[in-house]
């Protein structure tokens, strides 16, 4: 392959494209479109920031402020924590609108993450979302589909592409120089995004996570170079394979379909078909008969709690539960939450794991969808998938539960045996430890964690860009050209 | 002329390739439609099983009034119309049941279903989909080329030296594509009608006399878009970008607008202030909060706390209360922030038919916002009455066992949908109507209603 050739091949699909004036038109939409996006996305990223700022910053306040109490008290009193977004979820909002942005810690329970942005939705949502991320996943491709349709079928149609074939132009130069062509087209709208992505993220100081965000953006911004090359390879090599540009154009918009409407939802029919999920009312009613089984704290002549009273008091060498040199009551709420995170957890991990067996028939089928592929991908980097919200529960539950066992703590430690209610004011312990608990400190997965889990999309955008240039490799004898 | 026409039509692979596509993609979203109902037919079958069987176990091993209601829970199901099963709309969001203590409401009424929200984000493919998504597609596929294909072909002259005129020859073609559509709309929703067992009620009538209009607005559009005599691909540019435009674009744009025009920080205040209204209570003198409670309630002043009690029933869930009463302004501006985005949605929605479809078609099925909105009012009522009926037993401390307590089985809640016939069918009407009219002005320039002999 000449680089000369594929230079002047893509220099006049880039002078000819952009002769038409309509070009211009849609290129000057596409930044539009694009722009509003990226400022309205962040906008919106800047005032979830600020509100879970502020609303996190008064729940710590009103811990703080608790007075002297008993510490069950402080336990059930619990906290609040909000869902943070990631720094890059302006550029691509994934699926965040549909994730619970708010959850109430206390002991003994683990409450739902509530108040998604599409339980708060009349529906309207379901129409997508325009975000930067969407835009050049599904728009943009169908751009370059009406841009390409008729590189070479319509050089065919004008008889003027075997003028090109006499002069010693290879096919699989012809088409890799009009897809290069393409897809420079394509950067007149991708890099206005990229910079105005760049320079917004640049402009939000979040500290720490930015760097993390500095790097995910590169690696997103050469995902998306990748995507898009594949599109303007796939817009040509459809052209040159096709009898006539009508035909090329309704193969594209075929594609453009499958691609993006239908395999998705396909796929997502025959995952869920296939590994069928629990209601919260099955989970829940799961985890409460396994609690019942293993045994009721509340219930003095459950056998587990009995077995563990009498093996507290042989090993004190004590005939009362009185007598132990702790606060008894304390020590067997520890045995009953740990008892009860753990069955939850288990409960939770298997959940999560047909969730993930669910979203793995979709992540799938990135090897035959280079428009899956990319969407993980974006929103994986953007911090806007699944896994980054899964790790936000597994932060809050693991929070949640350190809480409820540090005030379970203070009981066994703090609180003589004799006291019989949490009204009793010898039993307030000081409003010190409220302030000495540490607030909850959300990070954000690590890169290698990001990367890791969309290994499928990476190796698919591989596949796909090695799979075109070697069917144009091949498949470029038989194509005629005329 | 008209039976060589449809005969063409008949012979032409695309055209039944295209009804195909219509009639398979229909019958997997009904498919999908069945299996959402009975799913959601499955919870509601279950919380009532295990709300027995709740309430059993705690009667037998509570030995206070006070207590047990602390712990047993009474569902409220909010009843899917089968309608739901072609427009799924916000019902896999939105919990089809909930159960709730009748301790404070705030904390329990925002609690959600379990869902994978990947699949939410990727969204159902029911039945409104297919009309929404791939009926236009179709109907822009068969229709694009009317002229222009004449024309690109040279048959065009062919066609002004016919006997009929030229508008005629296309109102015919237009007709046959449009029948066609039609008929596999209609079949759809009959199969429909028997596989999801859909009663023949007004709502369903609007249901379809909805889907109806939508389609026709889309051969309107078509129509209008051949009327300007440009070329294929010229229409085919057009017409895919109407179609980006309103089934993706113009929504998710309006959407956008909306929730930062409205934006919810209620959502997050209501969650504080229930909590503090109530858990802070427990160290606060005893008095105002049941003070409040008197107020609140004048019927129960009879039932006292007991002097230097540390604990009393009374004083618990006049605390409980507090969580509510504090939590209520913020939110009932929640419920307003929500009723004020569904208006602003559907006013916006009168001049789109994509999103008036949408909304109009999810009313019907009772899967949209005003029926989760009202459901959550009947929830509260339902919950008060609880509190109403559970509280002079708890307070007097009743035996558990005088009470019956097979009488608290699961409940219902039927909305009914609100059928508003000039509303729902004026916007497409005249949208269409404008269409064609824009149309027949295009034709008469173009020469196309008198024969050119």
């Amino acid at each position: 392959m000449r680089f000369t050739i594929l230079k002047i091949l893509s220099r006049q699909v880039l002078i000819s494209t952009l002769k038409n004036k309509s070009t211009i038109v849609l290129i000057g939409i596409f930044n539009i479109l694009i722009i509003a996006a990226l400022f309205s996305g962040y906008s919106a990223f800047r005032q979830q920031q600020a509100s879970v700022k502020d609303h996190s910053h008064e729940v710590r306040e009103r811990w703080e402020n608790n007075p002297d109490k008993h510490p069950h008290r402080m336990a059930h009193y619990g906290y609040v924590v909000f869902r943070q977004k990631f720094p890059l979820s302006f550029f691509d909002f994934g699926m965040d609108s549909y994730l619970g942005n708010a959850v109430f810690l206390e002991a003994h329970r683990q409450n739902t993450v509530n108040f998604s942005e599409a339980s708060l939705s009349n529906g309207l949502l379901r129409f997508g979302e325009i975000s930067a991320g969407m835009i050049l996943q599904v728009l943009l491709p169908l751009l370059l589909f009406f841009w390409g349709f008729d590189l070479i079928a319509r050089e065919r149609e004008n008889g003027t592409l075997r003028i090109l074939l006499t002069q010693g132009i290879s096919w699989p130069e012809l088409i890799v120089g009009k897809a290069l062509g393409l897809f420079y087209l394509s950067l007149s709208i991708f890099t206005p995004a990229i910079v105005i992505g760049f320079i917004l993220l640049a402009s939000n100081n979040s500290g720490l996570h930015n760097s993390q965000a500095f790097g995910q953006f590169s690696v997103l911004i050469t995902s998306y170079l990748v995507y898009l090359s594949i599109i303007s390879l796939l817009a040509v090599y459809v052209s040159a394979q096709s009898s006539s540009s009508k035909a090329a154009l309704i193969k594209l918009i075929g594609c453009w379909l499958v691609f993006t409407l239908i395999l998705p939802k396909i796929s997502q029919v025959a995952g869920q078909s296939l590994f069928p999920s629990p209601s919260k009312i099955a989970f829940d009613t799961k985890v409460e008969e396994e609690l019942i089984s293993q045994g009721d704290s509340h219930n003095p002549n459950d056998p587990h709690y009995k077995a563990l009273k009498d093996s507290l008091l042989r090993a004190y060498n004590v005939d009362s539960t009185h007598k132990l040199p702790f606060n008894y009551g304390g020590y067997v709420m520890r045995e009953g939450e740990r008892l009860s995170a753990e069955v939850y957890n288990r409960h939770q991990e298997k959940l999560v794991s047909i969730y993930q067996q669910q979203q793995n028939a979709v992540r799938l089928t990135a090897l035959i969808n280079p428009f899956l592929a990319i969407k993980n991908l974006s929103m994986a980097l953007a911090g806007t998938d699944y896994n980054t919200y899964n790790d936000f529960q597994n932060q809050v539950e693991a929070y949640r539960y350190k809480q409820a066992q540090a005030m379970n703590e203070l009981q066994i430690k703090l609180i003589s045996n004799k006291i019989k209610s949490s009204s009793d004011k010898s039993s307030a312990v000081s409003s010190q430890y409220w302030k000495d608990f540490p607030d909850f400190d959300y990070h954000f997965l690590s890169f290698t964690q990001v990367f890791g889990k969309e290994i499928i999309a990476i190796i698919s955008l591989i596949i796909w860009v090695v799979g075109l240039f070697f069917l144009i490799k091949t498949t470029s004898t038989h194509l005629k050209a005329f | 002329m008209a039976a060589l026409l449809i005969k063409n039509f008949l012979r032409t692979k695309g055209f039944i390739f295209g009804l195909l596509i219509l009639f398979l993609s229909g019958l997997t979203s009904l498919y999908i439609g069945k299996h959402f109902l009975e799913k959601n037919h499955e919870i509601v079958k279950k919380t009532a099983h295990f709300q027995q069987e709740n309430i059993d176990r705690y009667v037998q091993n509570t030995k206070e009034m006070g207590s047990l209601l602390y712990y047993i829970r009474f569902g409220l199901s909010n009843q899917a119309s089968n309608l739901a099963g072609l427009s799924i709309g916000q019902r896999d969001i939105n919990p089809a049941v909930m159960s709730v203590t009748i301790r404070n409401l705030q904390e329990q009424k925002y609690n959600t279903d379990l869902m994978n929200p990947m699949y939410q984000l990727i969204g159902n493919l029911d039945f409104s989909f297919v009309l929404l998504y791939l009926f236009p597609l179709i109907i822009i596929a068969f229709g694009f080329n009317l002229v222009s294909e004449e024309k690109e072909e040279g048959t065009w002259s062919l066609v002004l030296s016919q006997a009929i005129s030229p508008l005629k020859m296309l109102l015919i073609k237009m007709g046959i594509r449009y029948v066609s559509v039609l008929a596999v709309l209609l079949l759809l929703f009959f199969i429909a009608k028997l596989y999801l067992q859909i009663s023949f009620d007004v709502a369903f009538i609007a249901y379809i006399v909805n889907s109806l209009l939508y389609v026709s607005f889309w051969f309107c559009a078509v129509w209008l878009v051949v009327s300007f005599h440009k070329n294929s691909s010229q229409n085919a540019l057009i017409l895919l970008t109407s179609w980006v435009l309103l089934t993706i674009v113009i929504p998710a744009s309006v959407n956008a607008a909306i929730v930062h025009l409205y934006p919810a920080p209620e959502a997050f205040s209501t969650v504080l202030e229930s909590r503090d209204g109530y858990h802070t209570k427990w160290d606060k003198p005893k008095e105002p909060t049941i003070q409040k409670f008197y107020q609140r309630y004048p019927q129960f002043a009879q039932f006292k706390h007991p002097d230097e009690a540390d604990y009393s029933t009374l004083w618990y869930y006049a605390m409980q209360q507090a969580g509510d009463d504090e939590a209520a302004t913020q939110a009932n501006a929640l419920k307003e922030k929500l009723r004020k985005r569904d208006a602003l949605s559907t006013t916006i929605g009168l001049v789109i038919p994509t999103i008036h479809t949408q909304l109009m078609l999810n009313s019907l099925s009772l899967s949209d916002m005003r029926n989760y909105l009202n459901f959550n009012e009947k929830l509260q009522e339902f919950h008060e009455r609880k509190k109403l009926y559970f509280f002079p037993k708890m307070f007097s401390n009743v035996p558990i066992l005088q009470e019956n307590w097979k009488i608290f089985p699961l409940e219902y809640f039927q909305d009914k949908a609100d059928v508003q016939w000039l509303r729902a069918i004026l916007p497409l009407l005249i949208i269409s109507m404008l269409c064609v009219l824009w149309a027949q002005k295009n034709f008469i320039k173009n020469n196309t209603l008198n024969r050119h002999l």
